[in-house]
């Protein structure tokens, strides 16, 4: 292990690739501070500039504008009450109000220590957990991954939320769906592209996330313009911070907050499908049940621990939906499909050979997790006050900016006028999708897992003479897909489940 | 009423979903895969019982009385900037890199109320001559800048 760490060391710490992690710190940051643009869309707009680096230099980037979005997520919560990203919601609860006090610059700093603290508990957690689950999945089959595969896309549905099962389930669908367009990767069969040479490789990764995310989201900006009201607010919010300074009392009331919020952050983040949302609003209303009466009655009022929480939470999940990614090959959220969806597109495939095999970006992404939370906090904390500038520039020119970015982002890579009119198809598709209330994030998932799914169900089939035998013969196999099927049917039947025992209960008062 | 969101949105994920059923028995085999476990059509024949079925389920299912706004919206200026950034896919190329990059940005903060003329033209085309600037010259990613009529 220190031969890994020493590795990601001297790679992470190569200049150029510093230059990538403050350099994706700050875009991260400045991207994930625009209302509305969350991880996600920062990921996804910078693809194209990750395609021509080197893998690890790539990935590093990418990792480092993951946290600087998340931090910058944070930031528009406190300073505007307008979350980037789900994940920074429950930020708001508590940040929001000190914020309106007129101690923004201590929530900003109080949000900025908990993250690094939970981004680096996170990480040393990820240094022991992921080469030992690698390990362990080393003796894993197609048919263990094709389930794996399952379980993962289950999971992001039964994470859905209540009353919304059922949609993220079809639109997992609708993802996988898109992934069979194009040539078939084993037999050369042309499927779904309805005569069109554009379409003979399919639909391109970037192409889709770019339209479902950064483009649409820019579209429904400009759908649902804000009020002069809100503009001020996020004006005045840019102009005046306060201090940034935290006392040794609030030092003391925080760090055992920190070190619960990191580990249950961690450990929701490693779950496929839950990852920094459920983490962040789990650990906040933990803390509120642990503060006690009398500190319990401030949150939503501007506690400092129900600010602390969910930011430790969210970095620390952040960090442990790495684990799946690096060494299982699946993604734990929305975010990392996306960065697996890069991987791919380097000709790298994550995995348990991911940690033998190309050893330099399994630690470097791991050793840059670390630095890049450094630079958060040295970096990004005393250049709050200018980056919230950016909430002040005005949305006229703001919009039409994220748009071309997105359209030559997917330009640059293919090079193909028809890829921008088939972007503008897919991001109407989203804006109609998330006026309807559709999730996006499961077809996302969907359509990076479509293709490895097939082709391990097609090498489980083939192993085991055309006999599907193999999903209740191989114990590994049926107990994943057991699992599988827990995740899903379990959230799906307890709201029965609650009914029938309201019932037996009213009915037992009764008699 | 029985058109909620989550309805229309079950309806026509359903009209995708059985598209693509139709589609997926379009899929060419080989003659020796009639008999064989996995083919082409596998996945899709699967994904499309998936999908019709839980597209059902959604529009059958009680559904939250949450309806459609239209009031309220600017669709005219997303519509004017749908038919902009296809414009850009369209001249791109005959136009060059420089004159419909400025021209998706000035049109767009145009049609976003900004009305300065000169400030329409500081920040689209420096931006756009910048860009190009970082690719063809930074990066080396040749893209033309120039309109078909001015290209040697």
């Amino acid at each position: 292990m220190l031969d890994g760490i020493l590795i990601g060391l001297s790679t992470a710490l190569n200049p150029m690739n510093l230059i990538f992690v403050v350099a994706g710190c700050l875009v991260g940051t400045f991207i994930g501070m625009l209302p509305g643009l969350g991880p996600m869309s920062a990921i996804a707009l910078m693809i194209p500039v990750a395609a021509g680096l080197d893998p690890a230099a790539g990935i590093i980037l990418m990792a480092a504008v993951y946290y600087g979005a998340i931090f910058g997520g944070s930031t528009s919560s406190i300073l505007i009450n307008a979350p980037g990203v789900a994940s920074t919601v429950a930020t708001s609860f508590d940040g929001y109000p000190m914020a309106k006090k007129g101690k923004a610059g201590k929530a900003l700093a109080i949000a900025a220590y908990s993250s690094f603290s939970g981004g680096v508990i996170g990480a040393i957690l990820l240094l022991v957990a992921a080469p030992f689950l690698a390990s362990v999945s080393l003796s894993f089959h197609s048919t263990d991954y094709f389930a794996l595969m399952v379980l993962g896309l289950t999971a992001v549905a039964a994470f859905a939320g209540q009353g919304n099962v059922l949609k993220a389930m079809l639109m997992t669908v609708i993802g996988l769906m898109l992934s069979t367009v194009g040539t078939d990767q084993t037999q050369g069969i042309q499927r779904f592209t309805l005569g069109m040479i554009d379409l003979l490789d399919g639909v391109s990764f970037l192409l889709l996330v770019m339209a479902t995310f950064a483009l649409s989201e820019a579209l429904m900006a400009i759908l649902k313009p804000k009020n002069d009201a809100d503009r001020l607010k996020e004006k005045e919010a840019s102009a005046n911070l306060g201090s940034m300074k935290i006392t040794k009392e609030e030092v003391k009331e925080l760090a055992p907050v920190v070190g619960r919020s990191s580990f249950l952050g961690f450990l929701i983040g490693v779950l496929p499908g839950a990852g920094a949302t459920i983490a962040s609003f789990l650990a906040y209303g933990t803390e509120q049940r642990l503060a006690g009466p009398e500190k319990g009655k401030e949150f939503g009022k501007g506690s400092i621990r129900g600010l602390s929480a969910p930011e430790t939470a969210n970095n620390a999940a952040a960090t442990g939906s790495f684990v799946p990614l690096l060494t299982l090959g699946i993604p734990g959220s929305g975010t990392t499909a996306i960065m697996l969806g890069a991987l791919i597109g380097y000709g790298i495939q994550p995995g348990p050979r991911l940690y033998i095999d190309q050893p330099e970006i399994f630690w470097s992404v791991i050793v840059s997790m670390w630095i890049g939370n450094i630079i958060l906090l040295v970096l990004n904390l005393p250049l709050i006050p200018y980056i919230a500038k950016v909430l002040a520039i005005p949305a006229r020119f703001l919009l039409p900016l994220i748009l071309f970015f997105s359209l030559i982002g997917v330009y640059f890579v293919s090079f193909n006028t028809f890829d921008i009119q088939l972007m503008i198809i897919f991001a109407v598709a989203a804006v109609v999708l998330r006026l309807l209330d559709f999730p996006l994030a499961p077809m996302i998932l969907g359509f990076i897992l479509g293709g490895m799914m097939e082709e391990n169900l097609r090498r489980a089939l083939l192993i085991n003479d055309d006999s599907w035998s193999f999903l209740w013969e191989r114990e590994l196999t049926l107990s994943i897909l057991v699992i599988a099927g827990l995740t899903l049917f379990v959230p799906m039947l307890m709201p029965l489940y609650q009914k029938w025992r309201k019932g037996a209960d009213s009915a037992g008062e009764g008699g | 009423m029985f058109l909620t969101n989550r309805r229309i949105g079950g309806l026509l994920l359903l009209a995708f979903c059985v598209t693509y059923a139709f589609l997926s028995q379009e899929i060419p085999l080989l003659p020796f895969q009639a008999n064989v476990a996995f083919h082409a059509r596998t996945m899709p024949e699967m994904l499309s019982v998936l999908g019709i079925g839980l597209s059902l389920a959604i529009i059958i299912f009680p559904s939250p009385k949450e309806f459609p706004e239209f009031a309220g919206k600017n669709w005219l200026t997303v519509l004017l900037f749908l038919a902009l950034m296809s414009l850009y896919g369209l001249t791109i190329r005959p136009w060059g890199f420089i004159l419909a990059s400025s021209i998706l940005l000035g049109g767009g903060y145009w049609i976003l109320g900004e009305r300065k003329i000169w400030l329409l033209l500081a920040t689209s085309i420096p931006i756009a001559v910048a860009f190009w600037a970082l690719m063809t010259l930074g990066l080396g990613v040749f893209i033309e800048p120039l309109p078909w009529f001015l290209r040697g």
